[in-house]
């Protein structure tokens, strides 16, 4: 017996090593939108999770494609409606008032989708246009529904678009500008996402000068009818144009990955970050400090990145947060971590980097599409100090595989420690979407904000979006939760 | 080898998920280390130790010695992370913060 302990171990260390080389290779994926919704969607509170002491309610239902909130001079919450979604599918961009009884009122619509986020400030709203068809603008929409564009000819053509926006202790408008492409090279998956073929030139802009190492990346070409079309891309080019060693592209203003920031008025536009991927969500903290959710690389095109959680970023001006040759602070050179099995590694794209990227604040999970957020400013709610991150969820398999369905959910961070916890999740023995739970709970939560009470965090929930061939989201499915302490009173009241 | 033997039955038995209130247990001064480590190496591929790009591992009570080997050797798609990465007391540190998170999976699905 005792000579079989030593076999029969290694027999089972050598199982486990057969079986951990060959599990992630022929596991299926198991995203969240991986599963078949129709009808309609049912509510029940009871089927999320919270910690001891709070409850969630559904406010308002039937939007289409939510994704965030704002609330006016009275506190009445306001919620925005994007008017697109990934899929290319279009509808109108629209700003809503919500009604005590939960219907809606329509304050204003646009026709350059989507609209990604909207802040109230002194007697207005300002959103952010995301402009994937006519270019990113700032919009200033007055309580009547006049709309102004205070900046115009953002470079938002492409996968990711204009975000925010916030205003800071200091009065200037502070938004985020998205990336063209996952990691600086266009490729396949452009074509995929849908704009490719719409504005074939368009590529990533950087805010400074960047010297390229020259790399260039054979793809198919999409944008003719032959098959056996190749085109060589580099970075920061557009499609087909490669690149050569020591090439310098010139840095411009308004450019993609950044933090930039204007005075309300619209005028002094500045940068205040960038090598950012997509900064989704920007907040302030109750001492004034800026933070940002920037999603991090997908596993996809022809530079994919493997294992890149998104990061919450404290935000110093004038610093580089890596883009597209770091993730958090570790170079993409680091195959170890970044090259996926299969895949070819995505090395480095920049002959110096303009700094060292600084540790993150928190590392959030891999294609947890982490976005809007905000912190607790009150006792009244409790945990001040703590922000509130709103996970969309994963949109695999397209940005890679997951083995089981990741974000769909509201977390919370401490930005001191990089803790991150479930704070508002649907129950049951797995995670995921309610509509792959077949429950009542959340589907997609895209903006987490608290009222000016700080009493109340409201849940934009943008609803339905299940992934097969393309990503396949549903009209009319997304909600607007509320989530208090058990014994506060609210003005609002929750749905029958 | 008793230890080894009960791990690999109760593989799988343990829930994945860990209860919401897992945020308000108070803890000691070494599992806090352990959390900050977690999060600064693991919980971007184990979120709160449940399967996302990479498998669960609140439901997988390992011993010691084989949660040590997988963080050093970075078998499959897992990276492998050094003692410049990861020092070995650090290492243990996550060892047992990961063996606590089985713990509380193991009370949940009780």
């Amino acid at each position: 017996m005792r000579r079989l302990v030593p076999i029969l171990l290694l027999v089972v260390l050598g199982g486990l090593l057969f079986a951990l080389q060959s599990c992630f290779t022929i596991a299926p994926s198991r995203g969240g939108g991986q599963t078949t919704f129709s009808g309609s969607r049912f509510l029940d509170p009871a089927d999320i999770a919270l910690p001891p002491g709070y409850r969630i309610e559904a406010i308002a239902q039937n939007l289409t494609f939510p994704v965030a909130v704002a609330f006016d001079q009275a506190g009445v919450p306001h919620v925005l409606e994007a008017g697109y979604s990934y899929g290319e599918v279009r509808t109108q961009p629209r700003l809503l008032r919500i009604n005590p009884d939960g219907s809606t009122r329509l304050v204003a619509q646009g026709d350059n989708p989507p609209w990604n986020g909207v802040t109230f400030y002194q007697g207005n709203f300002f959103v952010a246009e995301g402009g994937t068809f006519e270019g990113g603008r700032i919009l200033r929409i007055s309580p009547d529904g006049n709309i102004t564009a205070l900046l115009s000819g953002l470079p938002s053509f492409g996968d990711h678009h204009t975000n925010g926006p916030v205003i800071g202790p200091d009065g200037w408008l502070y938004f985020g500008q998205g990336t063209a492409t996952n990691s600086a090279v266009v490729g396949e998956d452009n074509a995929d996402f849908g704009w490719l073929s719409r504005r074939p030139q368009f590529h990533d802009i950087p805010c400074r000068d960047v010297t390229l190492l020259g790399r260039n990346f054979e793809s198919a070409n999409p944008l003719t009818p032959d098959p056996a079309d190749r085109v060589s891309t580099g970075a920061y080019s557009s499609f087909g144009r490669p690149s050569v060693p020591g090439q310098v592209v010139k840095g411009q203003l308004p450019c993609n990955g950044a933090v930039m920031r204007i005075r309300p008025e619209g005028s002094g536009l500045e940068l205040v970050g960038w090598g950012f991927r997509n900064p989704f969500g920007l907040a302030f903290d109750p001492q004034g400090q800026l933070y940002v959710s920037d999603n991090a690389y997908d596993e996809r095109g022809s530079r994919p990145v493997f294992g890149t959680g998104d990061v919450l970023w404290k935000v110093e001006p004038g610093s580089w947060y890596g883009w597209p040759d770091f993730h958090a602070d570790r170079p993409l050179s680091n195959t170890n971590f970044f090259q996926g099995l299969n895949q070819p590694a995505p090395g480095l794209l920049l002959q110096t980097h303009p700094g060292a990227p600084p540790k993150p604040a928190a590392l959030l999970g891999v294609h947890s599409s982490s976005n809007g957020f905000d912190f607790s400013r009150s006792s009244a709610f409790g945990l001040a100090g703590q922000a509130f991150v709103a996970q969309f969820g994963d949109m695999a398999p397209g940005v890679g595989k997951v083995l089981a369905p990741v974000g769909f959910k509201v977390v919370r961070v401490d930005p001191a420690s990089g803790a991150v916890y479930d704070f508002a999740v649907n129950k049951g023995l797995e995670y995921g979407p309610a509509s792959r739970l077949r429950s009542g709970g959340l589907e997609r939560p895209t903006d987490a904000r608290f009222d000016p009470s700080s009493q109340a965090l409201y849940v934009v929930d943008f609803g339905v979006v299940t992934v097969g061939e393309n990503p396949q989201p549903r009209q009319q499915t997304g909600v607007l939760w509320r989530i208090n302490r058990e014994n506060a009173t609210t003005g609002l009241g929750a749905l029958r | 080898m008793k230890q080894v033997l009960l791990s690999l039955l109760l593989l799988g038995c343990a829930p994945q998920r860990l209860p919401v209130a897992i945020s308000q247990l108070p803890l000691t001064p070494s599992l806090a280390h352990g959390e900050v480590l977690y999060m600064t190496f693991c919980h971007q591929c184990h979120p709160s130790g449940a399967a996302g790009l990479g498998p669960s591992l609140n439901d997988k009570p390992l011993p010691a010695f084989a949660i040590w080997f997988q963080v050093r050797q970075g078998l499959g798609a897992m990276p492998a992370f050094a003692p410049q990465t990861i020092s070995d007391p650090d290492l243990d540190t996550l060892i047992e913060y990961v063996q606590w998170l089985h713990t509380i999976a193991r009370q949940e699905g009780r």
